[in-house]
C-alpha cells in the first residue's frame, strides 16, 4: 500500500504542477503568477534580506545565552517559552474536544473513496495513506514558517522548520484521533463508548490540574506585572504534577527554544516520541474509522473538492416568500434563508442580546475599564464591518456563480438579478455596522472624553448614514468585478491554490479598492462641499446633511452601476466560470 | 412553432483552438409534440438543450421560443421555458417547498398553492416539503428539479435524461407526467439514452452525431427511409445504423 500511496501522491503532485505550468500560457494566469511571485519575494525574501543583519546580531546574542531583543525585554521569557507554549497547546487540545475542530485527515476525495475503500486495504493503511498525502501541505507550512522567522543562518531555519513539521504533523494526527474518538463515543456498544471517553477524560484532567495549579499560584501571589506572570508560569510548569501532564505539550515546542545542537536533538527526540504516541493512539482507535470518514464525507456533501463545507440546518425561519413582488425581494429572501439556515433566528437574537447587555453593563460601570474597552472594540468592529465585511461576506453573485446555470434560466432582468444579489448581504452588514456604531456612539465618551457630546453624536450619525452607501458600493464593485472576470473569482467557499491564484487575488483586491475609491470620490466631494457650506453655521449638526449628500450620490452611482453591469451578466457564459482545480 | 432552432451552432474554446459541439442545427418542435433528441456521447445533445434553455449563448444562428428570440427577448422566451437538467441543481439551503415558492415568485405563478400541492402528490414528494436537498436521495432531488419545472405553466419543456436516479415507480410516473404535459399542448424536447423510452413516448425523433443532425422524423418516416429500410423495425436498430455503430469491427 505504501508504494500505491506514494504513486498516487507523486502522480497527483506531478500532474497538478504540469496543469499549473500549462495554464500559464493564458495571460490571466501568467500575470497572476508574476504578481504572486513578486509578492512572495518582496514580502518574504526581500524582508528577510533586510532583516538579516539584525537577526544575525540577535542570534549571536542568543548563542551567548542571552535572548533576542524583543523577548529580552522581559527577563526569563525565553526560558519559560516551552512552558507558555505547552500550556497554550494544552488549552487548544482541550478545546478541540468541545469545539468541532477537524483535521481534514479523514476527508477522502471522491476518487479515493471509490478506488481505495472497496480495495483490499486495511483502515490503518488508509489512514497512513492520508497522513502521507497531507505531508506536502505540512512540509510547505513548515518551510514557510522556517523562512518567515528572521534568522542569521540557514541551519537555524532548517531546525525551526523540522521542529515545526513535528508540531504540525502531531496536531493533524491528534485532531484525527479526536474525530475518531467522537465517532466512537456515538457507538452503540457501551464498552466502545467508555474506551472513547478515556482520551478526552485524560486531556480534561490534565487541563484541570494545570488550571488549578495556576489559579493557586496567582491567588497566592497576585502578579504585579508581566515579569511576575512569567515567573509564576515557570514555577507552575516545574511543579511535579503539572510538569508531568504538560510534558508532551512542552516537548513539542521545546526544540524551537534550544541554544545548542545537542539540546536541539534531545528535544527533538521528545517531539518524535509524542508524535509516535499520537500515531499509535489513532491507529488503535481505527475501529471508528468508517463512521468518522462517513461523517467527513457527509459534511463535505455534494460540494466540489477544494470547497469548505457549510452545514445547513432545516430550521423554521418564520419568513415565507410572498407569491408576488419584485424579483429583487426573492433574491434577498433566498440569501436570508442561507444565513438563517446557518445561524438561526435564536442565534442572532442571542448575539443581539449579548451586545445590548454588554453595552448596558459597560455604561453603568462608569467611564473606565469595561466601558472604554467595549467602546474601543465597537469602534474597531464598526470600521472593520464597513470596510472589510463586504469583501469577506460573499453571499451574493460571488457565491451564486456556482448556480449560474440555474440563474440563467430564470426570466429576470439582469440588473434586477444584480440588485437582488446585493440586497441581503448589504442589509446584514449594514445592520451589524449600525449596531456597532450605536454602541460606539453610546460609549464614545470613555475614549473621546475631550470631544463634546454634540460632535460625538454628529460623527456617529454621519457614519451611520454613510455606512450603507459604502457597504453597497463595495458589494457592487465586488460583484461587478466577479461578473466581468468570473474566472478570477473563487466561487463560494472555494480556495484556489497556487502562486498564480494568489497573484490573481492580489490584483483583484487592488482593482476593487481602486474602483471603490473612484466610486466614493464624488460623494465625498459633495459631502465636503455641504460641510464647508453649513459647518460654520450649524456645527456638528451639519455633518448629517453632508453625510446625506454623500450617501445620495453614492446611491445613484450604485443604481447606475447595477444597470451597467446587467448586460455583462446577460453576456456571461457559464463556460467562463471556472471550477476550482 | 414553440421551439425553433435556426442554423444554431455552438463552439467552445480549447487549449489548441476551438471545438464545435453543435454545427448549423435547425429544427422545430410544435405545440403538443414530444420530440426525442438522441445521439451517442459527445453528439451535442446537452449543449443543444442548455442553449435552448438560455444557459449557453449560441455562437451562431438563432433560437426562438414561442416566437421570442432567446438573445433579443430573453425574458419572454425564458418565461415560457422549463428546463429539467440531468444533474439536479438545487440550493443546498432551501427546502423543497421553498424551491417551489422561489420559482413561483420568479415566474409569477398565480395559483401556486394548488399547483404545488398537486405536484407534490404527483411526484411523490409528500412529507419531504421541509427537507433540504442534502437530506434527499439523488432520485428525490431529481423530482424536485422536475417539480420546479412543472410548477409554472410553461409551454416548452426541455428534459435532459429525466429518468436518471428514479426508481421503477418513479420512472413510470415520470413517463405519464411527460405524456400528460404533451397531450395538454406543451412542446417537449427530451434527451435520453433510453431508446425504449423515446420510442414509447415520443412522437418524433432527432438523431445527432458529432454536433450534426443526421436524422429527423417520425418513426414511420425513419423506417421508410431508403437507407434505413434494412436497419430493422425498432429505434435502437435505426439509431445504430444511422450513427454507423451497428458494425463494431468497422467493416464495410
Amino acid at each position: 500500500m505504501l508504494r500505491a500511496s506514494l504513486y498516487i501522491i507523486v502522480c497527483s503532485a506531478r500532474n497538478r504542477a504540469r496543469m499549473r505550468l500549462r495554464r500559464l500560457r493564458e495571460p490571466r494566469y501568467l500575470i497572476g503568477a508574476v504578481v504572486g511571485v513578486a509578492y512572495l519575494y518582496f514580502s518574504l525574501f526581500g524582508r528577510l534580506r533586510g532583516a538579516r543583519s539584525n537577526a544575525a546580531r540577535d542570534a549571536a546574542r542568543a548563542r551567548r545565552g542571552g535572548a533576542a531583543p524583543g523577548l529580552s525585554a522581559v527577563p526569563g521569557l525565553v526560558a519559560s517559552a516551552p512552558a507558555f507554549t505547552g500550556m497554550a497547546l494544552l488549552f487548544i487540545a482541550t478545546v478541540s474536544w468541545l469545539a468541532p475542530f477537524d483535521s481534514g485527515l479523514l476527508d477522502f476525495s471522491e476518487a479515493e473513496t471509490q478506488f481505495l475503500f472497496p480495495a483490499p486495504v486495511s483502515r490503518r493503511q488508509l489512514l497512513m495513506h492520508r497522513l502521507l498525502r497531507s505531508q506536502i501541505g505540512l512540509l510547505f507550512g513548515a518551510v514557510v514558517i522556517g523562512l518567515a522567522v528572521p534568522s542569521a543562518s540557514g541551519s537555524d531555519r532548517l531546525w525551526l522548520g523540522i521542529a515545526m513539521w513535528f508540531l504540525l504533523v502531531t496536531g493533524k494526527v491528534y485532531y484525527t484521533g479526536v474525530s475518531l474518538a467522537r465517532a466512537r463515543i456515538r457507538a452503540a456498544s457501551g464498552r466502545e463508548r467508555r474506551l472513547a471517553w478515556a482520551a478526552p477524560s485524560v486531556v480534561l484532567a490534565a487541563a484541570a490540574i494545570v488550571a488549578t495549579a495556576l489559579t493557586r499560584a496567582f491567588l497566592a501571589a497576585p502578579p504585579s506585572g508581566l515579569r511576575d506572570v512569567v515567573r509564576l508560569v515557570s514555577q507552575v510548569a516545574l511543579q511535579p504534577l503539572p510538569h508531568v501532564v504538560l510534558w508532551p505539550f512542552m516537548a513539542l515546542t521545546r526544540p524551537m527554544f534550544t541554544a545548542s545542537p545537542a539540546a536541539y536533538l534531545t528535544a527533538l527526540a521528545g517531539s518524535a516520541a509524542v508524535l509516535a504516541a499520537a500515531i499509535v493512539w489513532v491507529l488503535r482507535s481505527d475501529e471508528a474509522f468508517h463512521d468518522a470518514a462517513d461523517d467527513a464525507a457527509r459534511r463535505r456533501g455534494p460540494q466540489a473538492q477544494g470547497q469548505r463545507a457549510v452545514s445547513y440546518r432545516a430550521r423554521a425561519t418564520g419568513w415565507t416568500l410572498a407569491p408576488t413582488g419584485r424579483p429583487e425581494g426573492a433574491f434577498a429572501w433566498k440569501a436570508a434563508m442561507q444565513t438563517l439556515r446557518v445561524v438561526g433566528k435564536r442565534g442572532l437574537a442571542r448575539i443581539a442580546a449579548l451586545v445590548v447587555a454588554l453595552t448596558v453593563v459597560a455604561t453603568s460601570a462608569g467611564r473606565e475599564g469595561p466601558a472604554a474597552t467595549l467602546a474601543a472594540f465597537a469602534i474597531t468592529a464598526a470600521i472593520f464591518t464597513i470596510l472589510m465585511a463586504p469583501q469577506v461576506i460573499r453571499i451574493d453573485i460571488r457565491q451564486d456563480l456556482q448556480h449560474l446555470e440555474l440563474l440563467k434560466t430564470w426570466p429576470v432582468k439582469a440588473s434586477a438579478v444584480v440588485r437582488g444579489e446585493l440586497l441581503w448581504p448589504g442589509i446584514l452588514i449594514t445592520t451589524v455596522a449600525w449596531t456597532m456604531i450605536a454602541v460606539a456612539t453610546t460609549l464614545s465618551g470613555t475614549v473621546l472624553s475631550r470631544t463634546p457630546v454634540g460632535w460625538r453624536v454628529g460623527i456617529g450619525m454621519a457614519i451611520a448614514i454613510v455606512a450603507p452607501a459604502l457597504v453597497f458600493a463595495q458589494l457592487t464593485v465586488h460583484n461587478a468585478v466577479a461578473l466581468m472576470f468570473p474566472a478570477w473569482v473563487p466561487l463560494g467557499n472555494q480556495r484556489a491554490r497556487g502562486l498564480d491564484a494568489m497573484g490573481q487575488r492580489l490584483i483583484m483586491l487592488g482593482a476593487t479598492w481602486l474602483l471603490l475609491i473612484v466610486m466614493a470620490l464624488p460623494g465625498a466631494i459633495a459631502g465636503g462641499i455641504v460641510w464647508f457650506a453649513l459647518g460654520r453655521f450649524f456645527g456638528p449638526a451639519a455633518l448629517i446633511p453632508a453625510a446625506v449628500a454623500c450617501c445620495a450620490i453614492i446611491a445613484v452611482e450604485i443604481l447606475l452601476a447595477t444597470e451597467a453591469v446587467g448586460p455583462i451578466y446577460e453576456r456571461l457564459d457559464v463556460m467562463a466560470v471556472e471550477r476550482v482545480e | 412553432m414553440a421551439i425553433a432552432a435556426l442554423h444554431f451552432g455552438r463552439t467552445y474554446a480549447t487549449d489548441g483552438g476551438t471545438f464545435t459541439a453543435v454545427a448549423d442545427l435547425s429544427f422545430e418542435v410544435g405545440a403538443g409534440e414530444i420530440v426525442g433528441l438522441i445521439g451517442p456521447n459527445g453528439a451535442g445533445k446537452t449543449t443543444t438543450l442548455r442553449s435552448l434553455a438560455g444557459i449557453l449563448r449560441p455562437t451562431s444562428g438563432h433560437v426562438r421560443i414561442d416566437g421570442h428570440d432567446l438573445i433579443a427577448d430573453p425574458l419572454e422566451a425564458k418565461r415560457r421555458l422549463a428546463f429539467m437538467p440531468d444533474e439536479p441543481h438545487l440550493f443546498e439551503y432551501l427546502t423543497v417547498d421553498e424551491h417551489l415558492r422561489l420559482v413561483a415568485r420568479l415566474y409569477g405563478v398565480a395559483d401556486f398553492e394548488r399547483r404545488a400541492a398537486a405536484l407534490i402528490d404527483e411526484l411523490e414528494l409528500k412529507g419531504k416539503e421541509r427537507s433540504l436537498p442534502g437530506e434527499l436521495s439523488r432520485g428525490m432531488r431529481q423530482k424536485v428539479v422536475i417539480a420546479c419545472g412543472l410548477v409554472r405553466e410553461a409551454t416548452t419543456l426541455l428534459f435532459d435524461e429525466p429518468l436518471t436516479g428514479l426508481d421503477p415507480l418513479g420512472i413510470r410516473r415520470m413517463r405519464e407526467t411527460i405524456v400528460a404535459r404533451g397531450r395538454a399542448g406543451a412542446a417537449i424536447l427530451l434527451s435520453s439514452h433510453l431508446l425504449h423510452l423515446v420510442e414509447e413516448i415520443c412522437t418524433r425523433v432527432i438523431i445527432m452525431d458529432r454536433g450534426n443532425k443526421i436524422a429527423d422524423g417520425t418513426f414511420e418516416e425513419l423506417r421508410s427511409r431508403a437507407d434505413l429500410a434494412e436497419a430493422g423495425s425498432n429505434l435502437e436498430q435505426i439509431f445504430l445504423r444511422v450513427t454507423g455503430r451497428n458494425n463494431p469491427a468497422g467493416q464495410p
